[in-house]
C-alpha cells in the first residue's frame, strides 16, 4: 500500500555528468533487416537475450483484438527442428529463466541464461521466428488459457474494468483504446488461420531488435547472429497505418459499481505527448509530474495525505514510451465517499498551485538528482539495459538518442516542466473514473 | 559509460562457488561480505527475526505497521525532510514485515556512502512514530484490508491463511483488522521496536564497492547500539494444518483456489530432496507436471503453481489457481491426481536429472546485482545453511539419488492432508 506501484521508466547512466555514451551499446544491422544490440557486462557469467518486435496490438485488424498477444502464447509451441517443449526444456536445463510481454507497440521475449549456451539459445529464438509448427488444437486449447487470462485480469476485478473502459473513451480512434489481451467475444472467434496469417505476415528479420546483454562479446555476438538468422527472409512490408484520436469535446465521468468493493478508488487518465514526439519535453513532463505525485514525497500527497487528511492515498504517473499518444493516470483513496466532481475539482485547484508556486527550481533540481542516481542503479544487472534500450528503440528512438539522453536531461529547467504541466491540465483530452461499492 | 567500471570481479573456485569474506565488527556484530568495485553501488541485506507472529493477538498488524512506519521521520527529521534526504542521496531503504522475520534492504551510491550509512542509522534506531504519523499510515492499511477484499485472489490468500494454519498464529492477516490497528498506539510501536530490532535477532550481508574497513565502521554505526535480550523469538511448529476443503462464497465470474500440504523446514536433512520434487509438481514454471496437465493440456487455468514455504522451525507447501466458475471442481480433481501420482509412482530419472541441471544452472543468477547478492549472503545464514553452502550446494544436489528423492516424496506426500480454500462460486461437481 504505502509502496506506489513501480513503473517503467527511462533512466540512464551517467557517471560522470560530461556527454560520455551511457551504455556504450554497439548495433549491427544485418542485410535481412534484423538490428542487432549487445551491452558488454563481463560481471558475472550470465547474458540476457531479449528480441523485440516493432508490433503490438497495434496491427491487428478492427475484430481481431488479442491477436498479438495470442500469437505471444503460441510462440513457445515448438518447431519442427525444436518441437513442443524443447526450447523451454533446454533453457530450464541449463538453470534459465524465461518470458514475454505483448503492449500496443511491440512484442517482446527475454531469457537470462549461463553464458556458454549463448550459441544454443540464438539458434532457438532464431528458430521460432519462422519455424513454428501450430496445429488446430494447440490453438484451440491455447485459447481457453488466454480466456482464463483475461477472466483473471479483467472479468474478475472491478478495478481493471474501469480501466478499460476509461482507456476506450480516452482513445476512440486509435488501437490505445482496445485492451492488449483483447474483447472477449472477440477472443473466442479467433482462428488458426487468424493466427498462421498473423504469424507469417509480420514475424520477419526487419521487425525485430535482437538485444544481448552481459557476458557477451560484440565480435562474438555478430557472427553467431549471422549464422542463425542469415538464412531467414523478410516478408514484404505491410503497411501499417497511423491512427491518431480527435480532441474530445464532452467530459467524461464513468463510475463501475460493484457489490464486492469496499474502497471508493477515483482515477484520471489523460492523453499526453510520447518520447517519439518530442523527448525534451517528456523529460520535463516526467520530472513535472514526478514533483507532483510521485511517491509519498509529492506535491498532492503532502496536500491530501498529510495536511488536509482527504485521502489516505493520492498519486500519478507519466508513461510516455509509446509510438503515439502516451497518458498520464492519477489515483486517489478517499478516506471517506466522495463524488468525482468534487475530488476533480480539489486536484484542479492544487495543480493549478502547484504550477503557480510550488514547483521550485529547489525541487527540481532534487528530482533531477534522483533520476541520476536511479540510472546508476538501473546499471546493477543485466536485464534492465536491455529493457531500456529495446523498448526505447522498438517506439522509434534512436540509439544516439539514448546515448545522449543525459544532454537532454541538464538542460531541463523549471520553466519547461511548469510549461509541460500546463500544456495537458489546460486541455479536455482526459476521462474520470471512479470505483465504488 | 566506460568500459572500466565493468572488472571482472568474481572469483570462482567452481562457477556456483562466490567467495565471500566473514567479517566481525568492534562492537561485535558478525556479517558476510563481498566486495564488488563494478559498479559505483552498496547494497546490504538484512533481516531480524520474529516478524509477523511476534503480534498479539488483540494489537494484530504492528509488525507491518511499524515497518510502514519506518520512513517516516527521526527524532530529528519531519518525514518529508527525511525522504528528501534520501533522494538527495540516492539512499533507499525499505523494511517489509514477514511472518518470521522483518527484512530490510538499504542502498546507497559509493559517493554519498557516510551520510547514507547516518540516515540509515538514524531511521532505525531513532524513529519518530508521530501520533498524526500513526494515524496517516493507518488510514492507509485499512483502505488497503478494503481493497484487499474485493480481490479475488488476495481475499483467498487471506482466508487459505485463517483456515489452514487453523490454531496456529500464521493465520492471522499480517495487516490485522481494523480493530485491532485500533488496539495499537505509539508506546506500542516503540516497544515492539525494541524488542524486534536487537542484536541477538540480526543478519546482514553486503556486496558493493566499499573496504571491509570502511564497511565495518558503518555496521557499528547503524547496528552497533542496539539492544541484546536473552529471548531469542522462534516460531511454533505448524501442528493443527487443517485437511479437505472449505468454501467461501463470492459473486465472481472466476474462482480462485489456493491449497496447502505440509512441507519441511528450510534446514532439514531432506529440504533439497523436496524443492527438487516440488519443483517436478508446480514449482518448475513451464515445465511442471502441474502446468503441462492443466493448462497446456486441458487450458483449464492461466496459472497453476506450488511452492514450498520453508521457515526454520517447519513448512508447508502452498499452491494455487484461478479458473471459470464451471471448472473449479475439474481443476481441484487434477491436483488431486498429480498429488496421488507422485505419491504412488514418485519422479522418474529424466525429471530428476532435469531438476539437478536447473538448480546447478540456476544459481549464478544471484550474482548479476549487489543486491540479489547481499540478499544471497543474508538467507544462507538465516537459514544456517552453512559457511561452506556455496561449495557444498552444487555436492549436496548431485549426491540426491532417485531412490532417496522418491523416499522423501513417498514418506511426506499424502492425498489425504490437502487442503483447499475455494474463493468465488464453484459450480457443484
Amino acid at each position: 500500500m504505502k509502496k506506489v506501484g513501480f513503473f517503467l521508466t527511462l533512466v540512464f547512466f551517467c557517471f560522470e555528468s560530461e556527454s560520455k555514451k551511457i551504455f556504450n551499446a554497439k548495433s549491427h544491422k544485418f542485410d535481412n533487416g534484423l538490428r542487432l544490440i549487445v551491452v558488454e557486462n563481463p560481471r558475472a557469467p550470465i547474458v540476457a537475450q531479449m528480441i523485440w518486435y516493432n508490433f503490438g496490438s497495434n496491427i491487428e485488424e478492427r475484430g481481431k483484438s488479442g491477436l498479438a498477444h495470442f500469437m505471444e502464447h503460441l510462440m513457445f509451441k515448438g518447431s519442427k527442428k525444436f518441437p513442443e517443449n524443447y526450447f523451454s526444456n533446454f533453457l530450464s536445463k541449463i538453470g534459465g529463466s524465461e518470458n514475454a510481454f505483448t503492449s500496443y507497440d511491440y512484442t517482446a521475449y527475454y531469457q537470462t541464461f549461463p553464458s556458454n549456451h549463448i550459441e544454443k539459445m540464438i539458434e532457438l529464438e532464431a528458430d521460432r521466428m519462422k519455424n513454428l509448427t501450430l496445429t488446430k488444437k494447440n490453438v484451440e486449447t491455447e485459447k481457453k488459457v488466454i480466456l482464463e487470462e483475461r477472466f483473471q485480469r479483467v472479468e474478475s476485478d472491478p478495478s481493471s474494468q474501469l480501466d478499460e473502459s476509461m482507456r476506450s473513451i480516452l482513445f476512440p480512434n486509435n488501437y490505445y483504446g482496445r485492451p492488449i489481451i483483447g474483447w472477449k467475444h472477440e477472443i473466442e472467434n479467433l482462428t488458426y488461420n487468424d493466427v498462421m496469417d498473423f504469424y507469417k505476415k509480420f514475424y520477419s528479420p526487419d521487425n525485430a531488435i535482437l538485444v544481448l546483454s552481459g557476458d557477451v562479446k560484440f565480435s562474438n555476438a555478430k557472427k553467431l547472429v549471422r549464422k542463425y538468422y542469415e538464412n531467414i527472409t523478410k516478408t514484404k512490408k505491410k503497411k501499417i497505418v497511423d491512427l491518431s484520436d480527435p480532441d474530445l469535446k464532452t467530459s467524461t465521468n464513468v463510475e463501475l459499481k460493484h457489490q464486492n468493493v469496499k474502497q471508493q478508488i477515483w482515477k484520471r487518465i489523460h492523453r499526453a505527448k510520447s518520447y517519439n514526439q518530442s523527448i525534451s519535453q517528456s523529460i520535463a513532463l516526467d520530472l513535472g509530474m514526478k514533483i507532483l505525485a510521485g511517491g509519498t514525497s509529492s506535491i498532492l500527497y503532502d496536500e491530501f495525505v498529510n495536511k488536509q487528511k482527504i485521502f489516505s492515498m493520492i498519486g500519478g504517473f507519466y508513461q510516455g514510451l509509446a509510438k503515439g499518444d502516451g497518458y498520464i493516470y492519477f489515483y486517489a483513496i478517499p478516506n471517506k465517499e466522495m463524488s468525482q466532481n468534487e475530488i476533480s475539482r480539489l486536484l484542479d485547484e492544487q495543480i493549478e498551485k502547484a504550477i503557480n508556486e510550488k514547483i521550485s527550481k529547489k525541487k527540481l533540481e532534487l528530482e533531477k538528482k534522483k533520476y541520476y542516481y536511479d540510472s546508476i542503479y538501473g546499471m546493477d544487472g543485466i536485464l534492465k539495459p536491455a529493457e531500456i534500450i529495446g523498448e526505447a528503440l522498438t517506439i522509434g528512438l534512436k540509439l544516439r538518442d539514448i546515448e545522449d539522453w543525459n544532454k537532454k536531461l541538464e538542460k531541463i529547467d523549471l520553466e519547461m516542466v511548469k510549461k509541460e504541466l500546463k500544456e495537458f491540465s489546460d486541455n479536455n483530452n482526459f476521462v474520470t473514473g471512479s470505483l465504488k461499492n | 559509460m566506460k568500459l572500466l567500471f565493468f572488472i571482472l570481479i568474481f572469483y570462482f573456485q567452481s562457477i556456483n562457488a562466490l567467495e565471500y569474506k566473514k567479517l566481525q565488527t568492534s562492537k561485535g556484530i558478525k556479517f558476510w561480505f563481498v566486495q564488488d568495485k563494478s559498479i559505483p553501488i552498496v547494497s546490504v541485506s538484512f533481516s531480524f527475526g520474529g516478524g509477523s507472529s511476534l503480534d498479539s493477538k488483540e494489537k494484530n498488524g504492528i509488525s507491518n505497521l511499524m515497518t510502514s512506519m519506518m520512513d517516516e521521520g527521526t527524532t530529528n527529521l519531519t518525514s518529508n525532510e527525511l525522504k528528501n534526504l534520501m533522494k538527495e542521496n540516492g539512499m533507499k531503504l525499505n523494511f517489509s514485515s514477514q511472518r518470521d522475520r522483518i527484512n530490510g534492504n538499504f542502498q546507497t551510491i559509493s559517493s554519498q556512502i557516510l551520510k547514507s550509512f547516518e540516515l540509515f542509522s538514524e531511521v532505525l534506531n531513532h524513529p519518530k512514530f508521530d501520533e498524526k504519523d500513526i494515524n496517516k499510515i493507518k488510514r492507509q492499511i485499512i483502505s488497503s484490508i478494503k481493497i484487499d477484499e474485493s480481490d479475488i485472489s488476495t481475499l483467498a490468500s487471506n482466508k487459505f491463511n485463517q483456515f489452514f494454519f487453523d490454531q496456529h498464529n500464521f493465520s492471522e492477516n499480517t495487516k490485522g483488522s481494523i480493530k485491532s490497528l485500533n488496539n495499537i498506539n505509539r508506546e506500542d510501536l516503540i516497544k515492539f521496536h525494541k524488542k524486534v530490532f536487537q542484536k541477538q535477532n540480526l543478519i546482514i550481508g553486503v556486496a558493493g564497492n566499499v573496504n571491509e574497513k570502511n564497511i565495518k565502521e558503518f555496521i557499528d554505526l547503524v547496528f552497533g547500539d542496539l539492544n541484546n535480550y536473552d529471548e531469542i523469538l522462534k516460531i511454533k511448529k505448524f501442528e493443527t494444518l487443517a485437511k479437505g476443503e472449505r468454501i467461501h462464497k463470492i459473486k465472481t465470474p472466476q474462482t480462485s483456489v489456493l491449497f496447502g500440504h505440509p512441507g519441511l523446514a528450510r534446514n532439514n536433512e531432506n529440504f533439497f530432496a523436496l524443492r527438487i520434487a516440488n519443483y517436478i509438481l508446480g514449482g518448475g514454471g513451464f515445465q511442471s507436471r502441474l502446468y503441462k496437465n492443466i493448462r497446456e493440456k486441458k487450458g483449464l487455468v492461466y496459472s497453476v503453481y506450488s511452492y514450498l514455504l520453508s521457515f526454520e522451525s517447519d513448512g508447508v507447501i502452498v499452491g494455487g489457481f484461478q479458473t471459470r466458475n464451471k471448472s473449479v471442481y475439474e481443476t481441484v480433481e487434477s491436483v488431486k491426481n498429480e498429488w496421488k501420482k507422485i505419491q504412488k509412482k514418485g519422479i522418474t530419472k529424466t525429471e530428476l536429472e532435469n531438476a539437478k541441471a536447473y538448480y546447478n544452472g540456476s544459481f549464478t543468477r544471484n550474482f548479476t546485482s549487489t543486491l540479489s547478492i547481499a540478499r544471497l549472503l543474508q538467507i544462507v545464514q538465516y537459514y544456517k545453511l552453512g559457511d561452506n553452502y556455496f561449495q557444498e550446494r552444487e555436492k549436496i544436489i548431485n549426491s540426491l539419488s532417485l531412490e532417496k528423492v522418491n523416499q522423501v516424496v513417498s514418506n511426506l506426500f499424502d492425498g489425504k492432508k490437502l487442503f483447499f480454500m475455494i474463493v468465488g462460486e464453484p459450480e457443484e461437481k
